[in-house]
């Protein structure tokens, strides 16, 4: 009888005391077995492509003089939406390059831009492919869940020890972040075509394949195109943490300053971030409003 | 073209289970009660005229809908076949298609017009046209020239760039119908083509699709919930209730002859000028309504009992040999070129002592309207110009009240 009272006490005061559940030691040993496994796979096949990309649309930005690089954002920012948001667009770039800071801005719209193109180049498909199969989705909903809730300080570490220091993890890590956004809304964009669409095409014979591309995908731009604004946004919300681990521009900035708690240069890395951030929602929006009708080929 | 043997469809988890039921004639409710399965149709078969307008007419939810979506499929029947005159292939029952049988289908024999348009919000008003042509695989400049083609045909010409959200209600349809001829499909499928227009509009629609039929000839399977609709477009009408089709008729037999107190109730407030035709209401020559009055060189004189001073001649044929008013001749005319002149030159004739003929399927309207010019009987003939009766006032107001019980 009180051998029972005990237990009964100790199961209600200290559950857990039971079971030492070895997970720490487990995910240590695991990311040390991945790492060890496929590290020189990653760093001759995933690091050479990342990085070409940033490469190529570094050197690209680079090579643009900024006079003409300003007025290039007004044209798009009028062709996009309205001449306001080419003025707004023209007035932020102009206040980053008075700050200062207009080397770091063109690093971090390099590495916005290629983590956006790695994220549509994957996002897009496992979208469709979300958007056609219920038991797909079934699968990718919890990953997406654990791709954009999980702390990316977590997964920075394991970055680093697959793909080294510099802009490569941190460009992985922001593909990571940023990339539900663009599946789920394809899929969702996809899925929320009126039904009376597709029906007019099969009536007329059309193939699944042409359902798809001539009316899924068309009619689903502006929800797609939404998408690509919230990925947008969320890559930017990542390069301060990025710059942690060795990426470049205006996260670096933020980052430096703060180390050595120089607060001016910490505020004019973030103030160059948002206005970044507003041009670049202002425009892509411009584009998802813009959507139908685009794309017409007749 | 299209001939139907009891199609059915039943939606719901085993649409199976409710087929026995069906057999035994239990009611829609009774084996939603008893196995959870929705009718949506129920046994329905008809035979579609080449060239002809098949109107199914019935309430929302009684399945005609669905129905028109069980002909291309589009919705697969849970019993039934289908049977089609392909042109080059002969008899297809289309409810034993495979996909690559059905989608060649669609693309080249069958096409269909929606009720709300469904017209594609990013193409051009010619790129939705030439939707059906671009599946067919037709090339580029071809399929341009055909969408103008039909685009001309139903008055949208210099349309072809505008996008479907520029246009009108009644103009997007004329597109989606412009969509559904530019394939040259054989039949033309058409759910509730109209239902979402203006009354006006629709009235033109209506002219609009007559007037094209009459130049095409294409086969058209057209759901409607408005009768009178029915009644202006169909060759025959199928009316349907509950997933049922209680009667298939031409427009006349069933505003004659309802056969059921469902199909009476809507015949009811139908218009029934347009479709009563001059047989149906004529007394006949054979009624003792009629007295002789004698005969005069093989020519033998008839009279109506209440109108003495009025004789008919006719041959030993009957066919009408001449009309008498207090025994002097009345000249005799066609009803369809009095009212001619009268559409050239409004009431320059007045009202005379003409005696007016006219054909058995000349239409109620057309009658009462005659009867502005001249107050003598109409003498209705067939086709061979035999007599087979008069109408007078009271066989007109009889055909306005009572428009059934005479024709079967």
């Amino acid at each position: 009888m009180g051998e029972l009272f005990e237990f009964l006490h100790a199961l209600m005061n200290d559950p857990f005391g039971f079971i030492d559940l070895p997970i720490r030691q487990a995910i240590t040993d695991g990311v040390n077995w991945i790492v060890a496994t496929f590290r020189d796979f990653s760093r001759t096949y995933i690091s050479p492509p990342v990085r070409g990309v940033m490469n190529g649309v570094q050197w690209a930005l680079d090579s643009v003089p900024p006079g003409i690089f300003m007025l290039a954002t007004f044209i798009l920012g009028w062709w996009a939406a309205s001449w306001r948001v080419g003025v707004f667009g023209v007035v932020a770039f102009a206040l980053i390059g008075f700050m200062g800071v207009w080397d770091q801005m063109i690093i971090t719209l390099s590495l916005v831009v290629t983590a956006v193109f790695f994220c549509v180049l994957l996002g897009l498909p496992l979208g469709i492919l979300s958007s056609r199969s219920d038991r797909f989705y079934a699968f990718m909903r919890p990953v997406l869940d654990i791709m954009q809730t999980t702390p990316p300080f977590v997964y920075l570490v394991p970055a680093v020890m697959l793909f080294s220091i510099g802009n490569v993890p941190g460009l992985i890590a922001t593909i990571v972040f940023a990339m539900p956004p663009v599946i789920r809304l394809t899929n969702l964009g996809i899925r929320h075509v009126n039904s009376e669409f597709i029906e007019a095409a099969l009536a007329f014979g059309s193939t699944k394949r042409q359902i798809l591309w001539k009316v899924q995908f068309p009619l689903a731009m502006p929800t797609i195109m939404a998408g690509l604004n919230q990925t947008i946004m969320l890559s930017l919300s990542m390069v301060v943490i990025a710059a942690i681990i060795g990426a470049g521009g205006l996260g670096l900035e933020v980052y430096a300053g703060l180390e050595r708690l120089n607060i001016g240069q910490a505020f004019v890395g973030g103030i160059g971030i948002v206005l970044l951030a507003m041009v670049l929602d202002r425009i892509t929006q411009g584009f998802g409003e813009k959507a139908p009708g685009v794309g017409d080929r007749d | 073209m299209i001939r139907a043997e009891n199609v059915t469809k039943i939606f719901g988890s085993d649409p199976e289970s409710a087929i026995p039921l069906l057999e035994e004639n239990k009611t829609k409710d009774e084996i939603r009660e008893l196995t959870g399965q929705t009718v949506g149709v129920n046994k329905a078969s008809f035979d579609i005229q080449q060239g002809e307008v098949f109107a199914i007419m019935g309430l929302s939810g009684c399945g005609k809908s669905t129905l028109i979506r069980c002909i291309n499929r589009i919705i697969d029947p849970t019993a039934g076949h289908i049977f089609f005159k392909h042109p080059e292939r002969g008899e297809l029952d289309i409810t034993e298609l495979d996909e690559e049988g059905l989608r060649a289908l669609r693309k080249e024999n069958m096409s269909m017009v929606f009720q709300h348009f469904a017209l594609l919000p990013h193409r051009t008003v010619l790129s939705n046209v030439g939707y059906g042509l671009e599946i067919q695989g037709r090339h580029r400049r071809q399929r341009r020239e055909a969408a103008q083609r039909v685009l001309d045909m139903v008055g949208l010409g210099p349309w072809g760039r505008s996008y479907p959200s520029e246009l009108s209600g009644g103009m997007q349809q004329r597109v989606g119908l412009a969509r559904g001829l530019a394939t040259d499909a054989e039949v033309l499928l058409m759910d509730e083509p109209f239902s979402a227009l203006d009354p006006l509009i629709k009235v033109d629609m209506q002219q609009e699709l007559t007037r094209i039929q009459r130049e095409l000839h294409r086969t058209i399977l057209f759901i409607t919930h408005d009768l009178d609709e029915a009644m202006r477009i169909g060759d025959h009408i199928a009316i349907m209730e509950d997933g049922q089709i209680v009667q298939i008729g031409s427009p006349e037999q069933i505003l004659v002859n309802p056969r059921t107190e469902y199909v009476a109730k809507f015949v009811e407030h139908a218009d029934p000028t347009g479709v009563i035709t001059a047989s149906t209401i004529a007394m006949p020559l054979d009624s003792d309504e009629f007295l002789s009055a004698g005969e005069r060189d093989g020519i033998s004189y008839l009279h109506r009992k209440d109108l003495p001073h009025v004789r008919y001649g006719m041959d030993r044929d009957r066919r009408l040999h001449d009309v008498q008013m207090d025994e002097q001749d009345v000249p005799v005319r066609r009803l369809e070129e009095v009212l001619e002149d009268e559409d050239a030159r409004p009431a320059a004739s007045g009202r005379t002592g003409v005696a007016l003929t006219c054909g058995e399927d000349t239409v109620l309207r057309q009658i009462l309207r005659s009867r502005l010019v001249s107050t003598l009987p109409v003498v209705v003939t067939n086709g061979d110009g035999r007599v087979l009766g008069l109408i007078d006032d009271p066989e007109l107001i009889n055909g306005i009240l009572e428009k059934r019980g005479q024709i079967s």
